[in-house]
């Protein structure tokens, strides 16, 4: 497993284990999906998790905040500790606990649509934190002119773009200040020409020392901010390197073959990422490539 | 446009049931006037058949006038009575039909007696044996019959405050039974969406017998709102209004035949049970309205709020069941005009609503068109005005999707 500090890459993270994920099995009926996943992220890592559909990789984001309930394993979050597989209270406990600390960013945005942009933010926290109103106003601006959308407080979230509903969900699970950000395809929905602008309120998130895991295929994205990318498939981890590594240098069969259909062709423009390099194919490119 | 639009649909529906309520209060004579009067008669007359008006009287062919009379506290007086026409008294000898099993007075014309032409003024007099006298009048037109009356105008201009004074019941019954209805279907909403899980799924779960018994109590409401939704869908509702009527009284009865605590709980009044039975009965509707409007909230809403760390409660509460709200307004809009006409099945149980004040006076004039005419342009009048109003809200909600 690549540590933290083994590789260069800017956003190796510290030593301490902020998110610890042992033996983990989650199955849809007969569907065996996660099939018993061990997975640490260290506190400031941004982790890319990578795979084709199917393979798992959002099941495992949804089930670190028990979206998905998983049926065996631990998930262990700050110091919070699940028991996948109860039901009791300390679990049940155990979930709201997790979920504090986490934050989740959806493909679809899933912003409230009868509330507005403000509304959305301030919303978790006066009713889970109980925090005062002015207060949680003066956050909700702040957080909204992080991701530049100062100009949209009082929009409602049809009367804004795609981008904007993204960026606005940021701003909406920062407020509850979690200490892991969570991003399930975040510019998967999104107008080609929208995704840099999401995509630059990841990397400043990042910058900033948040702990973050994402599922994504934005390869520029994970070239330039991910410490570590983690390749998936059929529920169980298959590789895990630094994106160099992983991506021009893959160690099984799988990855390559993936790696194939999902890296851009030469002379793709994928530049998205503000002041981002491209991700360079020329003579770096695996073989497998032509 | 969309406004125009509208316009143009509402607004000759409107004028056309405004030009009726005109033509209903105040229409021209050409419907065949007639006296009205507030006080009922007390007798009643049987036409003789060969006053017919397709029939030019020009010799009486041998009958008799027969007037019904409801005897009072004295017998009448048969010999003393008398019938007169245009003023001049016949010479007949009045039988008193009480003596054949009958009620009233027959006056046996002759055969000789040659009818005047033109319009026949009658008039009867009845002397009781105490003495009291009692006369009534009538008209045949033409020497024929009294034409029946189709619409009287004098019984709608009469009467059409006290009907549609039965409006205002029909919208407090409207009104107030559609909230407590709302307030039954979120119950049963809530209650048929918790379903959990099967038994079978519940055991394979966890393989736990406390998980198992927990899940079949979680499962307690579901079967409740089933029970209710699946009772009050599957009965009549005039039956669920009768059961409730009489049933709410029997059982007080029956209470208080066996404890000494309901001494003093009264019956519940024809208003208060009507109410019952249409709130209930539209709660069961609304119901399988409320659970498809929160199932089409998308599942996505749910889980972001779970993500935020909200509670199950506070998801449904502030996150959920608004948007569902926003989506069944138009459904509850159309059972809202549904229930104003079904207040009417009310009228059964006594509440003075407009049908059964229509009725009431349809009972008292003998003329059943012309009240519930009224009543049903009344009823029209308060439909169309909702109609409106729903309308409107939904070209407003509709405008807030096109924003979305």
């Amino acid at each position: 497993m690549t540590g933290p500090g083994s590789q260069p890459t800017p956003h190796a993270g510290t030593d301490e284990v902020l998110v610890e994920v042992k033996g983990l099995h989650k199955s849809f009926g007969k569907l065996h999906v996660l099939k018993g996943v061990d997975f640490v992220v260290h506190r400031g890592e941004v982790v890319v998790l990578l795979g084709p559909s199917g393979s798992g990789k959002s099941t495992l984001l949804r089930c670190i905040n028990s979206l998905e309930e998983a049926q065996k394993g631990t998930i262990r979050v700050g110091d919070v500790t699940m028991n996948c597989g109860q039901w009791d209270r300390a679990y049940r406990h155990a979930v709201h606990g997790v979920r504090l600390q986490c934050g989740m960013v959806f493909q679809d945005f899933n912003l409230f649509p009868h509330k507005s942009v403000t509304e959305n933010v301030i919303e978790a926290p006066l009713l889970v934190k109980g925090m005062k109103k002015e207060a949680a106003l003066q956050r909700a601006k702040e957080l909204l002119e992080q991701v530049g959308l100062s100009d949209r407080a009082d929009y409602y979230p049809s009367q804004i773009s795609g981008g904007q509903k993204q960026r606005v969900a940021i701003a909406r699970a920062l407020a509850m200040d979690p200490k892991l950000m969570l991003f399930d395809e975040p510019t998967s929905a999104l107008d080609p020409e929208l995704i840099g602008e999401v995509l630059k309120v990841m990397k400043d998130l990042a910058d900033a020392g948040m702990t973050m895991i994402v599922v994504t295929h934005e390869m520029g994205f994970a070239r330039d901010v991910a410490s570590r990318c983690i390749f998936m498939d059929e529920g169980v981890f298959v590789e895990e390197d630094s994106p160099e590594n992983l991506f021009f240098h893959p160690q099984h069969e799988r990855t390559k073959s993936f790696l194939r259909h999902i890296l851009p062709k030469e002379g793709d423009n994928v530049e998205r990422v503000a002041g981002g390099a491209p991700l360079g194919m020329g003579d770096e490119a695996p073989q497998e490539m032509k | 446009m969309k406004r125009g639009w509208l316009r143009a649909r509402l607004l000759p529906v409107a004028l056309l049931a405004a030009a009726c309520v005109l033509f209903v209060t105040a229409a021209p004579a050409w419907c065949a006037a007639s006296s009205s009067t507030s006080r009922l008669p007390v007798v009643t007359y049987t036409v003789p058949s060969a006053l017919s008006a397709s029939t030019a009287v020009t010799a009486w062919s041998g009958n008799s006038v027969l007037v019904n009379y409801k005897p009072g506290s004295s017998p009448v007086d048969a010999a003393r009575c008398e019938l007169s026409i245009n003023g001049g008294r016949l010479t007949l000898t009045p039988l008193d039909m009480s003596m054949v099993g009958g009620n009233g007075v027959q006056f046996p014309i002759s055969t000789s007696y040659v009818m005047p032409h033109g319009d026949l003024k009658f008039k009867v007099v009845l002397v009781t044996k105490a003495g009291e006298r009692t006369d009534y009048s009538w008209t045949y037109s033409y020497g024929g019959a009294p034409k029946p009356t189709l619409i009287d105008t004098g019984i709608m201009r009469q009467w059409w405050r006290y009907i549609a004074r039965g409006g205002i019941v029909v919208v407090e019954l409207t009104v107030i039974s559609i909230a407590f209805a709302m307030v039954f279907a979120l119950f049963g909403a809530l209650g048929r969406l918790s379903r959990g899980l099967g038994l079978r799924e519940a055991w394979d779960k966890h393989h736990s017998v406390s998980f198992l018994v927990g899940n079949t109590a979680r499962k307690i409401p579901y079967w409740l709102a089933t029970f209710y939704t699946s009772l009050f869908r599957g009965t009549p509702l005039l039956l669920q209004i009768i059961v409730i009527y009489y049933g709410s009284t029997a059982v007080i009865t029956w209470a208080q035949a066996r404890w000494s605590i309901f001494d003093h709980v009264g019956f519940p009044s024809a208003f208060v049970t009507g109410v019952a039975a249409l709130s209930l009965n539209y709660g069961a509707y609304l119901t399988e309205v409320f659970r498809a409007g929160i199932q089409a909230v998308p599942k996505g809403q749910t889980e972001a709020s779970w993500a935020l760390g909200l509670s199950a409660w506070q998801t449904r509460r502030r996150i959920v069941l608004p948007q569902a709200f926003k989506i069944v307004i138009p459904a509850v809009g159309n059972d809202f005009i549904a229930l104003i006409k079904d207040t009417s099945l009310v009228s059964v149980i006594t509440v003075p609503e407009l049908l059964e004040r229509a009725q009431l006076v349809a009972g008292r004039t003998g003329n059943y068109l012309s009240p519930l005419l009224v009543a049903a342009a009344v009823y029209w009048m308060l439909t169309i005005f909702f109609s409106f109003w729903q309308a409107r809200l939904e070209r407003r909600l509709e405008h807030d999707r096109a924003r979305a």
